[in-house]
């Protein structure tokens, strides 16, 4: 814990020297404390004299609040304050993309966990024996929690004024109602996947003399947070400052706002710091979820296997409030043909609102979903062909020139067919065969449940295609300062920006660019806060594109300040000068002076922005767009797995991924997250699944749901190629959520190709494996 | 959590003094402290017992006995245990993660709750933890509950994977308690639902246990414990079986067969192990007899799936061990 006196915002020591530009591998500036263990997460926030937050939340799916009295919890001894929605100071409302989210419940809940009040006390479990005595009465209410059915069915209660469709988004392309020689159909599910980061939600929100706030806190998107959370404290922004603190994990799960409007609203209530932390459960219900779904797809195609059409129907559950909905159906009819070219297609897709738990961002959003479903029709329709499902992806993939079903043409390399041409190419495992196999290499492992008896090997591709950074005309920005002086006789950079680091490796890759731009060796990393301009999320694989491009821009700035002033000490030309190791260099004269020499006692500070390139919005009725996204990423797997066919257990024996990420900014940070994302993947395959039940979470525990550990994991071979991007800094595409999404579906393609079976929801467990035929039995 | 005093006690009947409704013994805590997190348990006094001895792994003519303050990874990797009873080793081998096993006790594992997630949701009715507010896993989510020995009133498995493999071997509970010592059949210490599911073994007030005895049996070195689970570093079983196999010349001496992840508490396949002694075994006679040992399963609608997966385990063992 960190010691009582140390300041709020978190300390790191992030200055060890590390060396290294852009296409290296340097060690990460945070990585020596994270491995000792001595690196501060948000969790570890300490001020003295501090309060502890905690939140009451709704025991019910769907109710209407007849009364609250905090009375009781207010006497408590300990307790500063209990406030409601009554005491939310600005407006009580709040979202991502729709304000539809009260900060704290007025009249009614809208899913089991929703915020209704919250205590300040002097000890966490005075707190949380002050919530067990704010008395609530509930008429409880009948939850809708059918997707399909919200979106078809007026007979349902509208949990929204608008009904509860969040988003329909039809995309049409040639001739809705063209026939084929080969029709493939099915009803694909997907469960509810939850991000499982490991470091709960917590801040520490202090008061300030000026009746502002500051907030500590682990995010994913400092300004969006300090944006909605001013709106409801009604404070101007300068007054509402938010400051990253140590971020453990996130993959979406931080996209939208938990504990920050309460926590401030504490801290200003009671003018006393507060901290708030989540416990594991109080997580599962205090943030989004990946969206389960619900598509139907037809595919059909000529006898040779040229794709004819696509049909699909995706319903999308949104849960209680409409967080990222809209977005997920933008992605996931934008993207639901897979990297195909596809002459006819009608896509049609709904983000609807039930009572469920509300789900919002996780890596690969939107994308995920349609991939299970088409890159199981691509086998089911390679098989109906009698065909290599391999070759069969391949003679439809995309290139660069295609045109996809929006409209928008593929203006940079798309090197699909490649992606899976070299994984084909990759040698196999050799099949476990050799008696007595060690356990360990078979399914099951140490449970002992065969040694080789009704194992069957399978094999499964997939390629896939996600959308980089935001999409339908948002102005997707973010902003850098970079500062240059000198410090003890050496150039020394600083680079600020708000662009959250959650685990990415975004300090390295900042450092990377801001080394080779300025010649510098060493290059420190700003806390991030809201006294620099925006940065946007870290999410949809941007931060290294868009903060990348902003963090070299203000380098570029900064250096052209400093070729000004060398320019006219030394009588050169500006355009004459480059940065090489240190050096000011002149194209004419060499070597002309150390940088530290033409700084002196100068400081050079610029701040830049980096805009990506414009794009436009889905027509509603037609679904078309010049361009709705800025940049496509492409990635494909191989899963070879084993398959215990008669007790319905998977083992992955290997999980190899092929993909283009434009230019390897960091080799070892693009296969870190390609590892991990891979990972994920395989968790969505074979095990990850919040059960939800009539709107309760069953398992909301890392006992009860199950993810991956480094036991379940396999050998991976990743084959990482460089296309570059023309309109992306440094050509780089982003790298962080394809392989989440080509991962599931290669998976569950080998263990179909093991047993022969449908499988039409995922996660794929015993049941599903030995079900069909218990069913024969 | 609810505030709570702490003891440790320092002998057996400064323990038992301690004992009230109220108390809750504390071994290696990763049932309890779980449980008192989530408010399913409460109590007003923890009295921790790791200070009694209640140790040692011994075995003698009689059989093997185990302190029940042993830990799951030092019986599990006790070279005799693993020689002699594989099948112990092997079910503690499968429960639970290294960190949990080294923390967790003997005593503790055959006493730990179900992992009905209604049991630990206080906000939900639960007969177990609420006698009389009713059983949702009835018709809701049960894919992880029993299909033998269940009653109108509760569906919950018993999650040990240790007491199955014990209960295949005949083995017995020692307790000691203000009233003197005793020992059970584990199987027998177990108790069915019926309409009292909060009641889940013969435990009386106040009483430990002090120790876990399996009888010398021979045929036990060929013994062993498949477990199907979700995700195979570790998890608890969907099914689970244990077993002890005699055979001779390809005929069936003896047998001892005992499942988990199915019943609502270990549960012994005694017909099974009937029709089997005596006969060659083959696939077919052990799925006959696997068969008629599973007959009365009855399936919920989300583990349908179970009575066969459990058939086809049970004899996947069998001929395993046969062979
Ligand atoms: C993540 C996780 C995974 C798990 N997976 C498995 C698994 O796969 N298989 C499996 O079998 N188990 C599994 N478990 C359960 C685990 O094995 C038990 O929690 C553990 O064995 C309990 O032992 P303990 O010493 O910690 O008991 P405690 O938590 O200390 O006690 C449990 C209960 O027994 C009582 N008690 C303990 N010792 C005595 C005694 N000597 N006399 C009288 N009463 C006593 C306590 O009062 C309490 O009610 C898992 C647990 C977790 C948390
Ligand atoms: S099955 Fe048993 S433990 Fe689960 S809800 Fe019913 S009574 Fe409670």
């Amino acid at each position: 814990m960190t010691d009582q006196t140390s300041p709020a915002r978190t300390p790191q020591r992030l200055d060890e020297v590390i060396t290294g530009g852009i296409g290296t591998s340097p060690l990460r500036p945070d990585g020596t404390l994270k491995v000792r263990g001595e690196f501060a997460y948000s969790s570890d926030l300490w001020a003295d004299g501090m309060l502890w937050g905690a939140t009451l939340r709704s025991p019910h799916p769907y109710a209407r609040i007849l009364s609250v009295d905090t009375g009781p919890a207010l006497a408590h001894p300990g307790v500063s304050a209990v406030l409601t929605h009554q005491d939310v100071p600005g407006e009580n409302i709040y979202g991502l993309k729709t304000a539809d989210t009260p900060a704290l419940a007025e009249d009614v809940v809208r899913y089991k966990g929703e915020p209704v009040a919250l205590v300040a006390a002097d000890h966490p479990e005075t707190a949380r024996r002050a919530l067990e005595k704010i008395v609530v009465a509930y008429e409880v209410l009948e939850p809708v929690t059918d997707p399909e059915r919200a979106a078809h069915d007026d007979t349902l209660p509208a949990l929204h004024p608008g009904g509860n469709v969040v988003r329909y988004q039809p995309i049409v392309q040639g001739d809705p109602d063209a026939v084929a020689d080969v029709v493939v159909s099915d009803v694909y599910t997907l469960g509810m996947q939850d991000q499982a980061f490991l470091g709960p939600e917590s801040g520490l929100a202090i008061p300030d003399e000026d009746g502002g706030v500051d907030l500590f806190l682990a995010t994913q998107w400092l300004h969006v947070d300090q944006r909605q959370t001013a709106r409801a404290l009604g404070l101007p922004l300068e007054k509402v400052r938010f400051t990253m603190s140590g971020v453990g994990g996130a993959f979406g799960g931080r996209e939208d706002l938990s504990m920050q409007i309460h926590c401030c609203m504490l801290a200003l209530h009671t003018g006393r710091p507060v901290k708030m932390v989540y416990g594991r459960e109080e997580s599962f219900y205090g943030h989004v979820h990946r969206h389960p779904a619900k598509m139907y797809y037809e595919h059909g195609a000529t006898k040779d296997g040229k794709l004819v059409y696509i049909k699909a129907r995706m319903y999308f559950d949104g849960g209680a409030y409409a967080s990222k909905t809209p977005v997920v159906v933008s992605n996931a009819t934008s993207l639901g043909t897979g990297p195909y070219e596809v002459p006819n297609v009608r896509i049609e897709g709904w983000g609807l609102y039930t009572n469920n738990p509300p789900c919002g961002a996780m890596r690969g959003l939107g994308a995920v979903q349609p991939a299970y479903a088409y890159e199981s029709q691509m086998d089911k329709l390679a098989k109906a062909l009698d065909m290599d499902p391999v070759l069969l992806r391949q003679i439809n993939a995309v290139s660069e020139g295609s045109t996809l079903h929006t409209g928008q043409v593929l203006d940079s390399p798309a090197p699909v067919a490649e992606l899976l041409e070299r994984l084909k190419r990759l040698p196999m495992p050799l099949e476990n065969r050799t008696a007595p196999a060690d356990v360990r290499d078979l399914p099951g492992g140490i449970s002992n449940t065969t040694h080789g008896e009704g194992v069957v090997r399978g094999v499964g591709y997939s390629v896939i295609i996600k959308n980089v950074s935001y999409a339908e005309g948002a102005d997707d920005y973010s902003t850098a300062r970079v500062r240059l002086e000198v410090i003890g006789g050496e150039p020394v950079a600083m680079v600020h920006t708000a662009a959250a680091e959650v685990g990415q490796g975004l300090v390295t890759v900042q450092q990377q660019i801001a080394r080779t731009e300025l010649a510098v060796e060493r290059v420190n990393i700003h806390p991030n806060d809201t006294n620099v301009g925006d940065a946007g999320s870290s999410s949809a694989s941007r931060q290294t594109y868009v903060t990348g491009g902003a963090v070299k821009n203000a380098c570029e700035a900064v250096r052209d300040v400093l070729f000004a002033k060398a320019a006219r000490r030394f009588g050169e030309r500006p355009a004459d000068l480059s940065l090489v190791g240190g050096k000011v260099v002149s194209s004419t004269t060499g070597v002309i002076a150390d940088i530290a020499d033409v700084l002196g006692d100068d400081v050079i500070e610029e701040t830049r922005e980096y805009h990506h390139l414009r794009t436009y919005e889905l027509d509603p009725v037609t679904g078309q767009s010049p361009r709705v996204h800025v940049q496509h990423a492409y990635s494909a797997h191989r899963a070879v797995v084993d398959v215990d066919t008669e007790l319905g257990l998977v083992k992955v024996v290997r999980l190899d991924c092929a993909q283009d990420v434009g230019k390897a900014v960091n080799p070892d940070a693009v296969v870190a997250q390609i590892q991990g994302g891979s990972t994920q993947g395989l968790g969505l395959a074979v095990m990850e699944e919040i059960q939800v039940e009539g709107g309760h979470i069953r398992n909301p525990s890392f006992t009860d749901y199950l993810i991956p550990t480094i036991m379940d994991t396999p050998p991976m071979t990743i084959d990482v190629i460089e296309r570059a991007d023309p309109n992306s800094p440094y050509g780089v595409r982003g790298v962080g959520e394809p392989p989440t999404i080509s991962a599931t579906p290669a998976i569950v393609n080998a263990i179909r190709n093991a047993t022969g079976l449908d499988l039409t929801h995922t996660p794929v467990g015993p049941e599903h494996i030995c079900g069909p035929a218990f069913a024969r039995a | 959590m609810r505030a709570f005093e702490y003891a440790a006690a320092r002998t057996p009947a400064d323990a038992f003094a301690r004992t009230t409704p109220r108390t809750a013994y504390l071994a290696g805590g990763t049932t309890l402290v779980d449980l008192m997190k989530l408010g399913v348990v409460e109590p007003d006094a923890v009295i921790d017992i790791n200070g009694l001895g209640l140790r040692g792994i011994r075995l003698d003519r009689d059989g093997l006995r185990v302190g029940a303050l042993e830990r799951m990874s030092d019986v599990a990797e006790h070279p005799v245990v693993a020689a002699e009873f594989p099948v112990v080793a092997q079910a503690l081998q499968a429960s639970a993660s290294p960190q949990i096993r080294n923390m967790a006790s003997i005593g503790g594992n055959l006493l730990q709750r179900t992992r009905c997630g209604y049991f630990r949701d206080v906000a939900t009715a639960c007969n177990k933890r609420q006698p009389g507010s009713g059983c949702p896993a009835q018709t809701g989510a049960n894919r992880g509950h029993a299909v033998f020995g269940t009653s109108a009133s509760c569906v919950a498995t018993h999650a040990s994977d240790l007491a199955v493999a014990l209960v295949a071997l005949d083995a017995r509970v020692e307790l000691a308690g203000p009233a003197g010592r005793r020992e059970v059949p584990l199987a027998d210490f177990y108790r069915l639902p019926g309409d009292s599911p909060q009641v889940e073994n013969d435990l009386r007030p106040g009483e430990l246990v002090t120790a876990v005895a399996v009888p010398r049996l021979a045929f036990a070195r060929r013994s062993t414990y498949l477990k199907v689970r979700d995700r195979q570093s570790y998890e608890f079983a969907l099914v689970s079986v244990a077993a002890a196999l005699d055979v001779r010349n390809g005929t069936v001496r003896d047998v001892r067969l005992a499942v988990g992840g199915v019943g609502t508490r270990p549960w012994r396949l005694p017909l099974a192990e009937q029709a089997l002694r005596g006969k060659r075994l083959t696939e077919a006679t052990a799925r006959q007899a696997v068969e008629a040992g599973t007959a009365d399963a009855r399936p919920l609608a989300f583990n349908a799936f179970k009575p066969a997966l459990l058939r086809r385990t049970a004899v996947r063992t069998l001929l395993a061990l046969g062979g």
